[in-house]
């Protein structure tokens, strides 16, 4: 049997993934449970997509929201477009689903292209002048967006290849999928060699271009990439929410997404993943007690950062790395005094004899 | 002495992993008929500059709540308000809504979320298919629109049309008084943008020959408003209308005193005749227009007088949110009353629908949840001057309702709404 190439193992993974999203939702059919995670679908495309610039292409956008955003707005102004639903019927949430990623896809690029020329600083702060000039807009536009009141009135899911958005069950089986199909896409960038691009731009950019890579190319694409993929978070909570509101674009978003990478990890692939769910837990805990949750996010941030000084799983693996290190390390001395004693022992032998 | 012995064998853990399937499949039938409490959702704003909203709702709710309960609640069910913070972000509004009926298993929803967050849970509750009053929200489009019509939510609080027309109607008597260059001080975003441009259609029909001459818009929270004052002072307008509510409504009134800028002309603001906001304001000038939103002395009736003082038992000034909240807690308590502890949302919605209920809050005694567009109808509305010290507003002109019954629908008409 010829083994599986990376590609292969990866879209398995993805797939066993999946199946064990939807066991969980099986085994504990709980609505709180569904709606969590779905959640934490959204905020977790938002934090992965971002990861992928910040983490791999060494690009720290603070403009991201505004691409998780995009993706909800206009999945949910193409399913309230007078006779859109009518003219699409079954095929309106996915025909949505596809103009929500292309059309986010074209921003990102847009932006992407004038962005990419500048770095460090200078980038981030250009993102985050895009990221207030789309909340602008969304605010501007009454009529197509509802303003600061958000895109309200219900978006309209009809149903789709016997699969029902406003039942619970399916709904949190169709985000499951849309967030494993966005991580899988980042994954699949990642491990690609346009992937160790990335790492190469980041590492060391100049030498990446005297080595003959366009590097600006390269830039562009994953941050088109980064963008398109948030877009699904976006639509993962336009869905859930039946709504879009401009928050969802704000500078503040950007940041918590950031916090995200921060408090997971930033060298290892799952990380923002783990961070938006300690960023979730310790909200949720948090509330059970006081209203001043930004506190204790800024406490533990403070903790990661001064004290673990690596996000949660980064730590977790060096943790584990380490003792493995150590274990060999012990290993290889016991197995180094077993042979010392055994040259001993035969040269005492030789002696005798 | 002798130990029993604890150790958990195979049979007795089957036997109670039995026994806690079976309580979990007969509970809700067990707990109804041991009367378990209903639990009343509550999603509001507790935090942040504006957490007064949802400290005096949750006053108002309980109050009436507290009041069934003491009582022996419903049908020999207590009922539980279940109060949460969303910050005043709407996505937050809908997420906290969500876990009140997923994880605290709330039957019914009393939204106390400003406008922004109360069309949030709109949303939430559309899909979700639970009863739900909204009950701070003033934005019109929340009922008014028929996009927006869902025929189990309903809302207990005023709509900002009543006001505008109200406004427009006392405003139109100042302009026959010569104020005729007016200009506007409102929030930048939906609620003061839509509210100031109803006051405008309701101020020119009523005074067509009012000309608005200059309009100023501070943000949301803004520390500073030098530049809106300025640009004022520029304008040097007969009248100014405004919109800005709470501490923003506060910060504007200390700061333009510093510049006698209410000494230069007439000013209409529609949300200051809440106690603190009129206790909260340092200097604060006489002869100001305001909208009655809560005041003791408005409707000037006993019961209203013996509501104040209820209120401020708990340690807070009453509010227009105080109110609000509690005539939807009211709504919810009566229809719960009449289908005897039943939460299903139909009859729910059919006892609340066209529901009359006495209220210390009514001009004649009473307040109406109107069919047709599951709003209320039939509070105190109307407008009155500021005095610097207690009772803080006089001269109460109140509108009929008449009047503005006429000119609502009149105004959905323009808008298509009918």
């Amino acid at each position: 049997m010829k083994p599986l190439t990376t590609v292969q193992c990866d879209c398995l993974i993805a797939f066993v993934f999946f199946l064990a999203l939807l066991a969980l939702g099986v085994i504990f059919p709980s609505l709180w449970l569904m709606d969590t995670l779905t959640a934490l679908f959204a905020s977790g495309l938002l934090a992965m997509s971002l990861h992928l610039l910040v983490g791999y292409t060494g690009l720290v956008s603070f403009g991201h929201a505004a691409y998780f955003a995009a993706g909800g707005y206009v999945f949910g102004m193409v399913l309230q477009a007078n006779g859109f639903v009518e003219a699409a019927g079954a095929w309106s949430v996915p025909l949505a689903i596809l103009a929500a990623f292309a059309a986010t896809g074209l921003f990102a690029l847009i932006v992407g292209l004038i962005c990419a020329r500048l770095s460090e600083v200078y980038f981030a702060f250009l993102t985050l002048a895009f990221q207030m000039l789309f909340v602008s807009l969304i605010q501007g536009l009454v009529e197509f967006t509802g303003g600061d009141q958000g895109l309200v009135g219900g978006i309209p899911r009809p149903v789709f290849l016997g699969i029902d958005l406003t039942e619970s069950w399916d709904r949190y089986a169709f985000c499951a999928f849309l967030f494993t199909a966005g991580v899988l896409a980042i994954r699949l960038v990642t491990q690609s060699s346009f992937g160790y691009t990335l790492r190469m731009v980041r590492d060391n950019e100049r030498r990446t271009a005297f080595l003959g890579v366009n590097t600006y190319r390269v830039k562009v694409v994953s941050f088109t990439i980064a963008g398109s993929v948030a877009s699904l978070g976006g639509v993962i909570l336009a869905i859930f929410t039946s709504a879009a509101y401009p928050e969802w674009a704000s500078w503040s978003n950007s940041g918590e997404a950031i916090f995200m990478i921060m408090l997971g990890g930033l060298n290892s692939f799952l990380g923002p993943l783990a961070g938006a769910l300690a960023m979730r837990a310790i909200n949720d805990v948090t509330l059970l007690y006081t209203t001043h949750t930004d506190l204790a996010k800024g406490v533990v941030i403070l903790f990661v950062v001064l004290i673990l000084k690596r996000g949660i799983l980064d730590y977790a693996i060096d943790l584990v790395r380490n003792r493995r290190a150590q274990a060999d390390n012990e290993r290889a001395k016991a197995l180094h005094r077993r042979d010392g004693e055994r040259v001993d022992t035969r040269e005492d032998a030789d002696a005798a004899a | 002495m002798t130990h029993k012995n604890h150790t958990l064998t195979r049979r007795n853990f089957v036997a109670a992993a039995g026994a806690v399937g079976f309580m979990s499949l007969a509970c809700p039938s067990i707990l109804r008929a041991q009367g378990a409490t209903i639990k009343v959702g509550m999603p509001t704003i507790l935090s942040g500059r504006v957490a007064i909203l949802g400290e005096t709702a949750s006053v108002g709710a309980r109050m009436i709540i507290d009041a069934v309960n003491a009582e022996g609640g419903i049908d020999g069910r207590q009922i539980e308000l279940v109060i949460r913070d969303t910050k005043g972000k709407p996505d937050e509004a809908a997420r906290i809504t969500r876990e009140l009926i997923n994880n605290d298993k709330c039957e019914l929803i009393l939204d106390a979320e400003a406008s922004g967050g109360s069309f949030a849970v709109h949303e939430v509750m559309r899909d979700t298919g639970l009863y739900c009053i909204h009950s701070i929200s003033e934005a019109s489009a929340l009922t008014a629109d028929p996009a927006n019509h869902v025929h189990w939510i309903f809302r207990s609080g005023r709509q900002g049309i009543h006001d505008a027309i109200a406004g427009g109607l006392y405003a139109s008597g100042l302009a026959k008084n010569g104020v005729k260059r007016w200009a506007v001080c409102s929030p930048d975003y939906s609620y003061g943008r839509d509210t100031t441009a109803e006051f405008r259609e309701f101020l020119s029909v009523f005074a067509p020959d009012v000309q608005f001459v200059g309009e100023t818009w501070p943000k949301a929270f803004q520390p500073d408003y030098t530049e809106n004052i300025t640009n004022l002072l520029n304008i040097a307008p007969e009248g100014l209308y405004t919109c800005l509510w709470g501490g923003d409504l506060v910060a504007f009134f200390d700061q333009a005193s510093l510049y006698g800028l209410f000494d230069q002309f007439q000013t209409v603001a529609v949300n200051m005749g809440d106690a603190p906001v009129l206790e909260a304001i340092k200097n604060l000038p006489a002869g100001i227009h305001s909208g009655n939103r809560y005041h003791k002395d408005v409707p000037d009736t006993q019961a209203n007088e013996i509501w104040n003082t209820a209120f401020r038992k708990s340690g807070k000034l009453p509010t227009n949110w105080g109110w609000q909240a509690y005539t939807g807690a009211h709504f919810v308590v009566e229809a719960l009353k009449a289908t005897k502890g039943d939460t299903n949302r139909d009859k729910l919605a059919d006892a609340t629908r066209g529901r009359k209920i006495v209220s210390p809050h009514g001009v004649d005694g009473t307040v109406t949840m109107r069919e047709g567009d599951n709003t209320l109808i039939g509070y105190a509305v109307g407008y009155g001057k500021t005095l610097s010290t207690d009772p803080h507003l006089t001269d109460f002109q109140p509108t009929p309702w008449d009047v503005i019954l006429q000119h609502e629908a009149e105004w959905k008409e323009r808008k298509k709404y009918l």
